[in-house]
């Protein structure tokens, strides 16, 4: 190997691999940058479905610790992120905040009644699952009625699975412009070795001995490349962080390692892949080849 | 085949592609023999070169070389039959970005060495032969033209080949360099290595008078002469 790496006066070759790793890391960019969007558009899209609201409206007269068991009743059930209990008490407090007068003061009595507010888990949060849990519900002889807003949540589910849809094409494309990218970038690369290669076949060196060292460069590249992208995406995210604080709701630390796994993952895959292949070609390529 | 044969070649058809090059080839040459291969530009010196050092497979005939069978040479034989051979190419010179040891090394390496010790020694060996020993730790671009193609011929040494292939080895040198580098290939021949040299220095091959094969008309001619 150290002699493949060649001497202090490698130049050339240390130009052109530092051009490659930069190339490659600049695609791994906008891969990576991809991936953190589509991280925050499914915890965007999951904030969004975790806080479509089911009012379930107690029956009037029934008693505080029915409501409660109630509650932990739902709490536990698998459908269900979260509950809020509001009595009919919080409810008329709240409604006078709302309106800015006292309302039960002008009636003489309080007309609200009390209700369980329910956030869905996110993966539940569309009309079929919830139809299915107001079913369930309906058979409870404590709730009056399940208030929630159809349509409303068959809008947000829609939009998103075209954004969704939308974001995946573009990835998908994205990718496939990167393979190609980094493809094109190091089989430009071996070209400039192409002499030394077949100079290797000339001598006697065996096609595995000849690819090996291409092949822990190309590797070693793909990872440097990978970490490079690394540190320019959490340069973005740092800074994308600090003129939009609200990003921080999205923020999921393993989620995004598990892009920058993927950034080193591509980076080396694609990376190791094309080196191969790219070797592998000039080594199937006669003298007179090299020339055209 | 006779045991001292290197080269035999029977019948042998030579194409670069689908187009027919070189015609029935027969040709034999022995250990120890020094022999110029001449022939016009396009000729098929380079061709003929080319399938015996398996670059190109013979589509029909026989042909052995350095007990390599060229019939039934597969893909993964090809490099130890290239140990056996000495390649000197106009177009086959040293690695620019490494001293001439870091070459040595790189060709030793390459076709299976391992003992640092053994390297030093073959180094120094083959270095001693073309009495350039002291340029070891030298760049390529700081000797002669000369001194480079000596340097080419020390790496072509190095496995001990049975024979060195020489494809216009003093195409761009002096003709005072050229017959250095002529007698060195001589002096080779003469401890057992055969040398199969192509040129179209014809003062060269004059001077140097040894068997002479030409390519011609899609013809092999085995002990042509000059005029």
């Amino acid at each position: 190997m150290e002699e493949f790496e060649g001497s202090a006066s490698a130049k050339k070759t240390k130009t052109i691999y530092i051009s490659t790793v930069i190339s490659i890391a600049l695609v791994l960019l906008m891969t990576g940058l991809l991936g953190l969007i589509l991280v925050h558009a499914k915890n965007l899209s999951n904030y969004v479905k975790e806080n479509i609201v089911l009012n379930i409206i107690v029956n009037d007269g029934a008693k505080e610790v029915d409501i409660r068991a109630l509650q932990k009743q739902l709490d536990a059930n698998p459908y269900v992120l979260k509950t809020q209990y509001v009595s009919k008490e919080l409810a008329a407090r709240n409604l006078t905040k709302e309106m800015g007068e006292d309302f039960v003061d002008f009636l003489g009595y309080n007309p609200l009644l009390s209700s369980i507010d329910i956030y869905m888990k996110a993966e539940y949060a569309n009309n079929d699952s919830i139809n299915a849990f107001t079913k369930q519900l309906s058979k409870n002889p404590l709730i009056k009625e399940v208030i929630y807003q159809k349509s409303l949540i068959d809008m947000v589910n829609q939009n998103i699975r075209g954004i969704g849809l939308v974001i995946l094409a573009f990835a998908f494309i994205l990718l496939i412009i990167a393979i190609a990218l980094i493809n094109n970038t190091i089989r430009l690369a071996i070209y400039s070795q192409r002499f030394l290669i077949k100079s290797m076949q000339l001598v006697g060196a065996t096609k595995n001995f000849i690819r090996g060292p291409f092949m822990t460069y190309g590797i070693l590249h793909g990872f440097l490349a990978g970490l490079i992208a690394i540190i320019l995406l959490l340069g973005i995210l740092y800074l994308a962080q600090q003129q939009v604080p609200e990003i921080l709701l999205l923020r999921n630390w393993f989620e995004f390692s598990l892009v920058f796994a993927g950034v080193i993952g591509i980076g080396i895959l694609i990376s190791g892949l094309s080196t191969y292949f790219a070797v592998s070609k000039f080594l199937r390529l006669k003298i007179y080849d090299l020339y055209r | 085949m006779i045991g001292d044969s290197i080269i035999k070649l029977r019948g042998v058809d030579v194409y670069q592609q689908k187009h027919l090059v070189l015609n029935n080839v027969d040709l034999q040459i022995d250990k120890g023999e020094f022999v110029f291969l001449i022939g016009q530009t396009g000729s098929g010196k380079s061709s003929l070169l080319k399938i015996i050092y398996g670059d190109l497979h013979i589509a029909s005939g026989d042909g052995l070389v350095a007990g390599f069978d060229l019939k039934k040479l597969a893909e993964k034989d090809i490099p130890y039959l290239r140990r056996k051979l000495g390649i000197v190419f106009q177009d086959f010179q040293l690695l620019t970005d490494r001293t001439i040891e870091e070459n040595l090394i790189f060709v030793m390496k390459a076709t299976g060495w391992t003992d640092k010790k053994l390297i030093t020694e073959r180094i120094y060996d083959v270095l001693d032969k073309v009495g350039l020993r002291s340029k070891l730790k030298k760049m390529p671009h700081e000797l002669s033209g000369g001194e480079q193609q000596r340097i080419v011929i020390a790496r072509a040494l190095l496995n001990d080949p049975e024979i060195i292939l020489a494809d216009e080895p003093t195409g761009n040198l002096d003709p005072d360099t050229s017959e250095e580098i002529v007698i060195l290939l001589k002096q080779i021949s003469q401890g057992g290595t055969a040398v199969l040299m192509a040129s179209h220095d014809y003062h060269i091959i004059r001077t140097f008078p040894s068997r002479i094969i030409k390519c011609e008309g899609g013809k092999v001619h085995e002990d042509a002469t000059i005029i």
